[in-house]
């Protein structure tokens, strides 16, 4: 299948070059994320009628697992307004580059940041605290003004958007997980590029900014780490860059062998998993060791937590690759036989979202008109009554999603073995342990 | 700067500060009640005040769990106060005086410490004392054990009672049941021909004459709302919060000088014979009226209005006496 | 072409397992009675199971705030307040596996408030058991085609 491109024609271009349509998406993103931050730190502490819990953990979830990331990639990247007031005080203007630029300490983050490390541990600081955010508003509120405001800082010190690209705990697996989008932004020609001078789409010029992401455009293969944030598409001067659609995970061809990437494939598979089983399942011990922090059963939960994450489930998959024999260092085989455990990966936590998410979607009309639990009636939708929607159709969604992710990953760990010369069969079977697990605590 | 700079700035600048001002705006614009289970605090605020004869207008939200409201010894319906959602409720008083709001959706161990009060400002009246109740006037010591030296084999019966009763002078008013615990009914009734198990149905049928259906019927509902869940739903002291009152007894060192059954236990079986007929209507009331003095009962005073706690005691005796068909 | 055949065979195969009808294991239907305690924030017992068309019976006892109980599936509710036990009775003439929960916000873990209702057996856990392990063998088969 060829790719198509989509900014071909001028209508999808210059919307995307032009800078008001993204101004107008901004500022609805910032002020409703304004707005979640303050709602949840004054509002009413109960989180199914608080406007911060049912927008971020059941609307915006819901839409970033089910939608934006398997069909977009990073597209929420392209619209979060995190990075967004941190950067208009970096950059000194809102729109276009001025002449004159604010001095700011601009550095460069330092070598040994320059990974995904951070990404993990930020993501599993949230997720072995995960029932107390996302039941407690204030807890969301705070967490969201510190992203906020950590952003911020960081782009008073650091150049370009360090929060987005290095600690973001969001940013670190849809990044990983828009390997598998049909969607991709790429050069067009490589020639072009060898001749460009002063290469303006990573070092700004007076259209636009250098990319904020840190990535050279001409040198991107795959989606990591390109925000979708369209400044290149601005500063190119030769129209070289394009957005394209292309078939789903066309970038798991060539595996990444990158260590911090594989064990985020092992963060998202593990935590999916204990997610199911604590959240979803009829065990209340669970719930309330993971639910009450600081207390033995917490620290308990939070080791078992991190042990299957670190130790049970990369060692498993360990020994499974040991089997087969190859030149290659185990190091190598690891990471690019673990980009199998991608497809597998999203799938669980779409299987897991669905499940809360249609549970609970009906909070979202309630919290609409009563956004801070104050009494309010703005739509009328008030009352409206707690439903749960399609569960019918629920548990076979969740099935074909798992069994669908199955056969994904196997083709993905076909592609990946051959890269490292070989056998698959490990990781196929390893996959096929996990859905069944995922199977057994789901339905 | 460019105008496109400016007004976008303009923009972003009025986008913010709505963002942040509208919603801290109307968060302080709006006193609510708080609803919280009493570990978590209680009523916030606990003490409201009016001016006598004036609407006082209360928004009412519950923080965690569902709760419910009421006002003590006032014709007031109970409503609601739901998490997260506001149940707006005009009340106005009469007459001044301190008036005690409570819940009414059983929100925990300590659910019936969730109360509140509400001062009623006015006219210059004078307080009027109330009068004192049954258990004073009567001299009892309503925490000295009261078992029946005797008890029935089987359970009395006003039924058959009303058959054996037509012979009898006996003393149907309500002073004298009030004041007399079935078991000392008995022993008045010794002067006369009846066996043991037929005095007991005497006095199960003298009981029932101080009751009507419809008082039982309240009784139950007020039992069910307010009781069952420590004393259980048949009255055997094995409510869903027995165990965790003995626990909290066994674990504290709350003890009223020296009484080492003033802590909190086990709630009272009110299907226990020796315990219940060795009891008057009077010693219960005081019992509900007065709380149980750190055993975890909790005081009733200012909730119940009078009718109603004869009602409850005459629902009690019917663990012990059976009244109807 | 070979490898169209082994596709098509595969999908057909996969229908079988997805589609198929199951014998029903001919059980009377009775009629069963449960006392489910209902507190923060799990049920006691959290997994029943009854065979298909028997008659449920549910007795919620909340043993400190006011819970609901909700089936999912059955679409039915009801809710019981501490010293007031409730009871719930149904039909289960849908089978397979229902989550039920809590629906009277009882507290921070209200919404993972959960338990496990199976009617008979769990016939969608193991269809996809079938389909996975049909999967498997596609892609197995299809690897050691190409080698």
């Amino acid at each position: 299948m060829a790719k198509i491109e989509l900014t071909r024609g001028p209508f999808i271009k210059n919307a995307l070059k032009s800078r008001y349509p993204q101004l107008a998406v901004f500022v609805i993103m910032l002020v409703g994320y304004i707005f979640a931050i303050l709602a949840g730190l004054t509002g009413t502490p109960v989180g199914s009628r608080n406007f911060s819990i049912v927008f971020v953990w059941i609307a915006w979830w819901a839409i970033l697992i089910l939608v934006a990331v398997p069909f977009f990639g990073r597209g929420w990247c392209a619209v979060c307004p995190i990075p967004l007031p941190g950067e208009w005080l970096q950059r000194g203007s809102v729109l276009a580059p001025h002449d004159k630029r604010p001095k700011w300490l601009n550095l460069r983050v330092p070598k040994i940041f320059r990974n995904i490390w951070l990404q993990n541990i930020s993501f599993l600081l949230l997720a072995l605290f995960s029932s107390v955010l996302l039941t407690s508003p204030n807890i969301t509120g705070i967490v969201l003004a510190v992203m906020l405001f950590g952003a911020i800082g960081l782009s008073t010190i650091f150049e370009r958007r360090a929060f987005c690209r290095y600690l973001c705990p969001v940013g670190g697996f849809i990044g990983l997980y828009s390997q598998t989008a049909p969607i991709e932004l790429r050069i067009k020609d490589k020639q072009v590029c060898a001749t460009c001078e002063g290469k303006p789409c990573y070092n700004g010029s007076q259209a636009g900014y250098g990319c904020p992401w840190d990535v050279f455009p001409g040198g991107l293969t795959r989606n990591t780490y390109c925000g979708l944030c369209m400044e290149c598409i601005r500063t190119c001067p030769h129209d070289n860059i394009a957005i394209n659609l292309r078939p789903f995970s066309a970038d798991l061809a060539k595996p990444s062998t990158r260590l911090d990437e594989a064990f985020k494939a092992f963060i998202m598979l593990g935590s999916a998993m204990i997610y199911a089983g604590v959240l979803l399942g009829p065990w209340g011990v669970l719930k309330d060791a993971a639910y009450n922090v600081g207390t033995n059963a917490w620290f308990i939960y939070a080791v078992i937590f991190l042990a299957i994450i670190f130790v049970i489930l990369p060692g498993l998959f360990t020994l499974g690759i040991l089997q087969t024999k190859s030149i290659l260092p185990l190091k190598r085989r690891f990471a690019s036989l673990a980009t199998a455990l991608i497809p597998i990966g999203l799938m669980f936590w779409v299987a897991f979202s669905l499940s809360f998410v249609l549970t609970n979607a009906s909070y979202i009309l309630a919290a609409l008109s009563d956004p801070m639990g104050l009494g309010w009636n703005l739509f009328g939708t008030a009352n409206a009554a707690w439903q749960p929607m399609l569960t019918s159709v629920l548990a076979p969604a969740q099935t074909l999603a798992l069994v669908g992710g199955l056969i994904w990953s196997a083709r993905t760990a076909q592609k990946a073995a051959n890269e490292v010369k070989v056998s698959s069969i490990p990781v196929i079977v390893y996959c096929l342990i996990a859905t069944l697990v995922m199977l057994w605590l789901l339905l | 700067m460019k105008r496109s700079e400016l007004l976008s700035r303009i923009l972003i600048m009025l986008a913010i500060v709505g963002a942040v001002g509208t919603p801290l705006y109307v968060w302080s614009q709006t006193p609510l009640v708080h609803a919280q289970m009493s570990e978590n605090g209680g009523w916030n605020p606990d003490i409201l005040r009016v001016e006598v004869g004036k609407p006082l207008h209360l928004k009412l939200t519950s923080d965690d769990v569902m709760h419910g409201f009421a006002i003590g010894q006032m014709d007031v319906d109970a409503v609601d106060v739901e998490p997260g959602k506001v149940t707006q409720v005009t009340l106005t008083f009469d007459k001044p005086g301190i008036y005690t709001f409570y819940c009414t959706r059983w929100c925990g161990l300590n659910h019936w410490r969730m109360r509140g009060t509400i001062e009623v400002n006015g006219s210059n009246s004078e307080p009027q004392p109330a009068s004192a109740p049954l258990y004073v006037s009567l001299n009892l010591d309503i925490d000295a054990p009261h078992d029946a030296p005797s008890v029935p084999n089987d359970q009395p019966s006003a039924i058959r009672g009303q058959g054996l009763a037509t012979e009898l002078p006996l003393d149907l008013s309500a002073e004298y049941y009030r004041s007399h615990s079935p078991y000392q009914a008995f022993i008045d009734l010794s002067n006369t021909s009846l066996t043991e198990a037929q005095r007991w149905d005497v006095v199960a049928y003298l009981w029932r004459s101080n009751t009507t259906k419809e008082s039982l019927a309240n009784g139950r509902q007020r039992y069910t709302q307010n009781c069952a869940a420590c004393h259980g739903e048949n009255g055997a002291g094995d409510g869903v919060f027995a165990d965790d009152l003995k626990a909290a007894g066994d674990s504290s060192a709350q003890t009223m000088a020296g009484a080492q059954d003033m802590k909190m236990q086990t709630p009272a079986n009110f299907s226990n014979p020796t315990r219940i007929l060795g009891a008057s209507p009077a010693l219960l009331q005081g019992k509900i009226l007065r709380g149980g003095m750190g055993t975890g009962m909790p005081m009733w005073g200012a909730i119940f209005a009078e009718e109603q706690i004869w009602d409850l005691i005459a629902y009690i005796y019917s663990f012990q006496f059976e009244y109807h068909k | 072409m070979r490898t169209r055949l082994f596709l098509l065979l595969f999908v057909m195969a996969g229908l079988v397992v997805a589609f198929a009808p199951l014998p029903v294991p001919a059980a009377t239907p009775q009629a069963q009675t449960f006392r489910m305690e209902a507190g923060q924030f799990a049920y006691s017992p959290s997994e029943l199971h009854v065979n298909p068309g028997d008659t449920v019976t549910i007795q919620l006892v909340s043993t400190d705030v006011v819970h609901g109980l909700y089936v999912d599936g059955y679409d039915i509710s009801i809710e019981a307040d501490p010293g007031q036990t409730m009871t719930l009775t149904f039909v289960a003439d849908k089978p397979g596996s229902f989550r039920f929960r809590c629906n009277v916000t009882c507290g921070a873990m209200h919404p993972f408030m959960i338990g496990k209702l199976t009617v008979g057996t769990n016939n969608l856990l193991f269809r996809s058991v079938g389909l996975v392990a049909l999967a498997v063998m596609g892609v197995i088969i299809s690897i050691k085609q190409k080698t």
